[in-house]
């Protein structure tokens, strides 16, 4: 009956939008003069119309200045004019919106990745009546002992799936794992969109005044080494495919997330020179038992030194401190401290050039609660390996080129080759840094607790595992790209 | 101080039961060797010798040559002066505990060097034990004792510096000379006198950063610091010239010519103004060359051996010397103000310490630009 009524030939006569007083006509016409048109060709069937039609109403909240809740659609017969042919269905389309706030502000508190903080925010949302949205940030915490920032983003050619976006900021962060702070000033260019099949990709510049400062008296050599001022300038590229079913609790599906850059080389210019990338793959199988679910991820992380200017084979500078990955913690290899894998200078953890990670777990219905609730009983053991970038790393093999011979930092391309590879080969000497334990998960929408017990099973000297109860409460577990979503 | 996520102060004072202690214990089950330190720390932080982090540049570290802070090149001189044998590394005052440079960091212990050449298997008694803990280091305040009961005993052939090293009393009225007069002159004449901003941004601003906008941002710091230094110690170097009528520009470089003179400095409403500084540079060195003259020995304070206030001398005579000598002495050319002084007293006595100091160096004094 329905599928007849599909088939039936139509058109679109007229398209009214209800309740946009604050959005720019030519906004609209982006997403819905195609529809008009499109529906003006021959053979064109309601049931299409219909499918555009829910298309370009998805389109339009992807905009996030409509309310979700206030989308109506109205369809009516348009009145025949005298004598035209009966051959098809004049249709008038009467879509009702209703705006969301132009100006909100927020204010509240968060915790999550062993940080508690307060923020206030103002976001001013369709400023020009294009969907153009400005952010505005003030927070404080635990470890960000306070941050700023302000971004201005604008949809372009009126596409919702393609962003462009500013940003300033300027932060002063706590690492305590490595007894330092570390102020930035700085701000970035970022251009982000969707692809037809929901996968999102960001390409930044970013330009970022590092300071690494407020060494505590505790703090080590390497630290020390690394105190004072460095520019990055970097292009980034982030390619993620989030096929989960629930981010937060997920029971099937897989994300992929690829992060590469490239930083200080040819006219990028700044003080550091290096390119990086970073892989991350997720997936999730529900197993027979109801409620019942089986995950693994793995990650790798690499840094190669680059030498500044546009050659490719001139002397490069090893990394530092803040160029470094870290790993380990609760969100990340469970088990261990925050940053508590990899390379140690008594108490910090002064980060690695190369990274392995991966986590198996299996998550289970609680007998009592049953698969609707949000709790599981959870499996786990993870496993991780970071490395650092070393030309001593050989010196049973008589590190005569290394050391003694050169003078000063600089590395040739040939020593950088040399050392990565040897990096990388260290990844597999030995079994991998492992811990493992069983807990319990609440997840909700807006937030996830996990409360484990797990104990290392093995480590290097210096890492820093960690025995017994953790309590890991984290508001979202996809850090990174959360401040670039669009769409819902 | 923060804190360090060496231990879960909250969780630690919970008495854990004898046999789940025991079972802890058994964890990790495994534990290799230390990971590998960075490259950058290994090329920088494992030196077999006491390093001194200073002003300098990475040429001059490798050749133990001076420092371009006075501050740093005071102390410097002085651990040479004990017969100390260590290195020096550039650095920033972001890397030391006190928030100044200089600070001296032992070497590492034989032990805590993360090199990969004890690869005997993990001891079975205590597999987890970390590494030693890194040296912690040492401020500026405590150089002097620690050099002393770690200096090689037969170089130190320095009694000035092995017995009495306080400033003798009559020393310390002649401190405020150095700390103030000369101070404030060579701060004067290196951040707020804009014709040396080529040598400012050679000394200070190209090591911390390749970006123009990083530099011009921490020139207005460095600027406005030290303007506020000389202000501090103002009153004795008698460089104020109250709330001038066009004052309002706080740390701003003024051209102000009806005072025939090229440049003023205004800070929070108050005006340096160079002349005055610099005059009362050249009556301090008057004064310290007379000094040097009365003494018996080449010496200060009729000493055999050069003492904490030779160095303190020495450290803006030799910088002055070798960075400020070019131009006019009205106009901040601090080295022939020193060459003039007296009778040329502070110019022999500095060449007299970089020789006593630098023995290697062939006695040949650099002179500046």
């Amino acid at each position: 009956m329905l599928d007849e009524h599909r088939l039936t030939p139509a058109s679109i006569s007229k398209l009214e939008v209800h309740g946009a007083p604050n959005t720019r006509r030519a906004l609209l016409d982006h997403v819905l003069k195609p529809l008009v048109d499109d529906s003006a060709a021959p053979g064109t069937t309601l049931g299409q119309v219909l499918d555009r039609i829910g298309e370009a109403t998805r389109k339009l909240s992807r905009f996030d200045i409509f309310k979700e809740e206030g989308f109506n659609v109205f369809l009516s017969e348009a009145p025949r004019p005298e004598g035209a042919p009966a051959d098809r269905t004049d249709l008038e389309v009467a879509i009702n919106v209703k705006e969301k706030s132009r100006l909100v502000f927020t204010a509240g508190t968060d915790f999550g990745n062993a940080e508690g903080s307060a923020y206030t925010n103002a976001v001013a949302r369709n400023i020009f009546g294009g969907a153009e949205t400005l952010s505005i940030n003030a927070s404080t915490g635990t470890r960000t002992r306070s941050a700023y920032n302000a971004t201005f983003s604008t949809p372009i050619n009126g596409n919702p799936d393609l962003r462009l976006s500013v940003e300033a900021l300027r932060s002063a962060t706590q690492k305590p794992w490595a007894s330092h702070e570390e102020r930035l000033t700085g701000g970035n260019l970022r251009l982000a969109w969707l692809t037809e099949n929901r996968d999102t990709h960001i390409l930044s510049y970013s330009s970022v005044w590092r300071q690494l400062t407020g060494l505590s008296t505790t703090a080590s050599p390497t630290v020390r080494a690394d105190a004072g001022d460095s520019l990055k300038s970097a292009l980034t590229h982030t390619f993620v495919r989030d096929r989960r079913d629930n981010p937060m609790l997920p029971q099937r599906g897989y994300l992929f997330r690829a992060v590469s850059e490239l930083a200080g080389w040819g006219p990028l210019q700044g003080d550091v020179s290096f390119t990086k990338a970073e892989l991350e793959a997720q997936g999730n199988l529900p197993l027979p038992l109801n409620g019942a679910s089986l995950g693994a991820g793995f990650r790798f992380g690499l840094l190669y030194p680059l030498p500044t200017g546009y050659s490719l084979t001139g002397t490069a500078q090893p990394s530092r401190i803040n160029d470094r990955f870290q790993l380990g913690g609760p969100t990340d290899v469970r088990g261990f401290k925050l940053g508590g894998l990899g390379p140690h200078d008594g108490a910090d953890s002064v980060g690695g050039d190369v990274f392995a990670a991966g986590s198996i777990s299996a998550l289970l219905p609680l007998p009592r609660t049953g698969p609707e609730s949000p709790l599981r009983l959870q499996f786990f053991a993870n496993a991780g390996r970071l490395v650092a970038l070393s030309t001593k790393t050989k010196s049973k093999s008589k590190g005569k080129e290394g050391k003694e011979g050169r003078e000063g930092l600089a590395m040739d391309s040939a020593t950088v080759f040399k050392s990565v590879k040897s990096a990388v080969g260290e990844l597999g000497n030995g079994l991998p840094s492992l811990a493992a334990g069983v807990g319990l998960v609440y997840a909700h929408p807006a937030a996830r607790f996990e409360l484990n017990f797990s104990l290392p099973l093995v480590l290097r000297r210096g890492e820093e595992g960690r025995k017994g109860l953790q309590l890991i409460p984290s508001y979202h577990s996809v850090s990174g790209i959360s401040s670039s979503q669009h769409g819902p | 101080m923060t804190t360090i996520p060496s231990s879960t102060p909250g969780w630690s004072k919970v008495q854990i039961p004898r046999p789940l202690q025991r079972l802890f214990d058994l964890f990790p089950l495994r534990a290799y060797e230390p990971n590998h330190l960075p490259e950058r720390s290994q090329q920088l932080t494992s030196s077999s010798l006491p390093t001194l982090y200073i002003f300098t540049t990475e040429e001059d570290a490798r050749l133990g040559l001076p420092s371009f802070n006075p501050t740093c090149l005071r102390w410097q001189t002085l651990l040479r002066l004990t017969g100390l044998e260590f290195r020096v590394l550039p650095s920033t005052n972001h890397a030391s505990p006190t928030g100044a440079l200089p600070f001296l960091l032992p070497a590492r212990s034989n032990s805590s060097s993360s090199s990969s050449s004890s690869t005997s298997p993990p001891s079975s008694s205590s597999p987890s034990q970390p590494p030693p803990p890194p040296p912690t280091p040492i401020p500026a305040s405590k150089l002097l004792p620690y050099a002393q009961s770690h200096a090689n005993p037969t170089k130190s052939s320095h009694p000035a510096t092995s017995g009495d090293r306080l400033f003798p009393t009559r020393a310390r009225a002649y401190v405020a000379l150095v700390s103030s007069h000369l101070r404030s002159a060579w701060l004067c004449a290196l951040y707020l006198d804009p014709s040396r901003s080529d040598l400012l941004d050679a000394l200070y601003l190209r090591p911390a950063s390749s970006s123009a906008a990083v530099r011009a941002a921490l020139r207005r710091q460095l600027r406005k610091a030290a303007g506020e230094q000389i202000l501090d110690s103002a009153p004795a170097a008698g460089a104020l010239q109250s709330g001038s009528g066009s004052g309002s520009g706080t740390g701003e470089v003024g051209n102000n010519k009806s005072r025939g003179w090229g440049w003023s400095w205004q800070e929070d409403g108050t005006a340096i103004n160079p002349r005055a500084v610099y005059a009362s540079a050249r009556e301090a060195m008057a004064a310290l060359a007379s000094l040097l003259a009365e003494s018996k020995t080449e010496w200060f304070f009729d000493a055999d051996a050069p003492s904490e206030f030779d160095a303190a001398v020495f450290s803006y005579t030799h910088l002055m010397i070798q960075y400020m000598s070019d131009g006019e002495e009205e106009a901040g050319a601090l080295g022939k103000m020193v060459r003039r002084a007296g009778e040329g007293e502070l110019a022999r006595h500095r060449e007299m310490l970089w020789r006593f100091a630098w023995p290697e160096g062939n006695g040949e004094v650099k002179e500046g630009r």
